[in-house]
């Protein structure tokens, strides 16, 4: 146990002093990964904020249903006891005069709704069914259209259902092209080992004649690759930094013109941490294959 | 302590090195093995160590059949077999005293108690002074006798040395020779293939001559 901790400790130094006898080349490295890898990440990001966006909205959908100008008082009594059915969450009566009292307080409105002689709106009820799934909301408002004295239904779910769409097919390209640049990184971290190894060929092949195993062989191209894999998450972190510094303002502006006080967020320290350890993951998976090849190719040429 | 039965190596493209060798060196034996070039010296030394695995026989080096050893158990065997090389394979990215603490550094030792015994050894062949200098800056016999500070300082029972002297002069040639007495006085077993006539006179023990890959004992 104390020999194993001493080999690991030995190869980390052999590792950090690797990467500091190389800092341009470190230093490209870690720039590339991070490039990489902030594509990715940086699209996640903008997603979550779309999908925070998107959460302001009610995500309950309402079913507006419009009632016949000539309803019945009976018709209207039989309307209100469907909507007592348990398959509706809630329901609001909002009659003809409060709908165009409405209408008149919105300012846009106003100029319309005054130059109007009588009250073109009908009654409605607004109302949240129970279920929020699309075939469960079109089979309520159906039914809810057959009803006697009913004019027509409304489902508003619409375009937020296309924007719950719209950010699930974002989530799958975010997923899809995260694996495509997290196999990009296996191959730069891959590729700058396969330097390395070269360039120790000498060592591993001595090493070798005077009793080295190959994992001890192994290890301080592992520690390169993991340290380098995490100097280009945090790479990552910088030029997300910068992007984020830089987009803030318009973002910010835009989200003003729409009203809305919206703003960007860094990211969570979870999410920090688990670029960190995915990035440092798939730098050391790259020097793993590469050293491993490497290794049987010394083996093969001796 | 080694013995081949029947050993042949093959090459491929035909060439054979060594054709059924029976020889045995017993534990504390100081053996030297002379031949022309290319008449399977160093083969003989490289089946030892398992640098090379023999075509057909059986090497077996303190009771474990070497050529049969799995790949993960030859770095073991390996930690009990001090090398000493005729190009001394040093390394140039490291000072004396890293050169020859690197077998240490791989047998796990501490290294603390690693830098001691390095520098015990490297004292013992001279070097102490230059321990700081890079390897590249030292005369051919100071770099030989680095090679064999890093060969020892893990203590092996054995050490093969593949013509030690080749490219020394004579004065330092007959330093290095007696550096090898002394080990062999201490019960190092010694296993050095050479042309030296010179080095085998001066220390005795036993001489095997290689010819055509076959091996036959010279009279003292």
């Amino acid at each position: 146990m104390i020999g194993w901790l001493r080999h690991q400790k030995h190869a980390l130094t052999a590792a950090l002093h690797r990467l500091r006898a190389q800092p341009v080349a470190t230093l490209l490295t870690a720039l590339a990964m991070g490039v990489a890898i902030s594509l990715p990440s940086g699209l996640y990001l903008g997603l979550g904020h779309l999908g925070r966006l998107a959460g302001e909205v009610p995500a309950q959908p309402e079913i507006s249903v419009f009632l016949d100008a000539g309803v019945s008082a009976a018709q209207k009594q039989i309307i209100a006891a469907r909507l007592k059915q348990p398959d509706i969450a809630e329901a609001r009566y909002v009659p003809k005069d409060e709908a165009m009292a409405m209408l008149s307080a919105s300012q846009d409105l106003a100029d319309i709704t005054a130059g109007l002689t009588q009250n073109p709106l009908p009654d409605a009820w607004v109302v949240r069914p129970q279920a929020s799934s699309r075939e469960e909301l079109a089979r309520v408002a159906d039914d809810l259209g057959k009803l006697p004295g009913v004019a027509e239904t409304h489902l508003d779910s619409r375009w937020a259902d296309r924007l719950q769409a719209a950010l699930a097919f974002g989530r799958t390209g975010v997923w899809l092209l995260a694996g495509l640049f997290a196999i990009a990184l296996i191959a730069i971290s891959g590729n700058a080992i396969r330097v390395q190894v070269l360039v120790r060929r000498d060592e591993i092949h001595v090493s070798r004649l005077i009793g080295a195993t190959d994992r001890y062989i192994r290890r301080p191209f592992l520690y390169v690759g993991s340290l380098q894999g995490l100097l280009g998450g945090l790479a990552a972190g910088g030029v997300l930094a910068v992007a984020g510094g830089i987009l803030r303002a318009p973002v910010e502006r835009l989200a003003g013109l729409y009203g809305s006080a919206f703003h960007l967020l860094p990211p969570t320290g979870i999410e920090i941490a688990a670029v960190l350890g995915l990035t440092t993951l798939f730098g050391w998976l790259g020097a793993w294959l590469s050293v491993t090849r490497a290794l049987q190719q010394v083996e093969a040429t001796r | 302590m080694i013995s081949f039965s029947q050993v042949t190596k093959r090459y491929p493209g035909g060439h054979e090195a060594l054709s059924g060798i029976n020889l045995t060196i017993d534990a504390g034996e100081l053996v030297f093995l002379i031949g022309h070039s290319g008449a399977g010296k160093s083969t003989l030394l490289k089946l030892i160590a398992a640098i090379e695995r023999p075509t057909s026989g059986v090497v077996s080096v303190s009771g474990q059949n070497v050529s049969r050893l799995s790949h993960r158990a030859v770095p073991y065997l390996r930690r009990n077999i001090g090398l000493v090389f005729q190009d001394h394979k040093l390394l140039f990215d490291r000072n004396v005293i890293e050169n020859v603490v690197l077998p240490l550094d791989i047998a796990g030792l501490d290294r603390r108690e690693a830098l001691k015994r390095a520098r015990a050894v490297i004292d013992k062949v001279g070097l102490l002074k230059r321990e700081k200098a890079n390897p590249i800056s030292l005369s051919g016999g100071e770099q030989q006798r680095l090679c064999i500070a890093r060969a020892l300082v893990s203590r092996p029972a054995l050490l093969l040395a593949d013509e030690p002297t080749g490219n020394l002069d004579a004065g330092y040639a007959a330093d290095i020779m007696a550096m090898f007495r002394d080990f062999h006085q201490v019960g190092t077993t010694l296993v050095i293939a050479t042309h030296d006539d010179r080095a085998i006179t001066a220390l005795g023990g036993r001489t095997l001559r290689l010819d055509h890959g076959k091996v036959q004992e010279v009279a003292a």
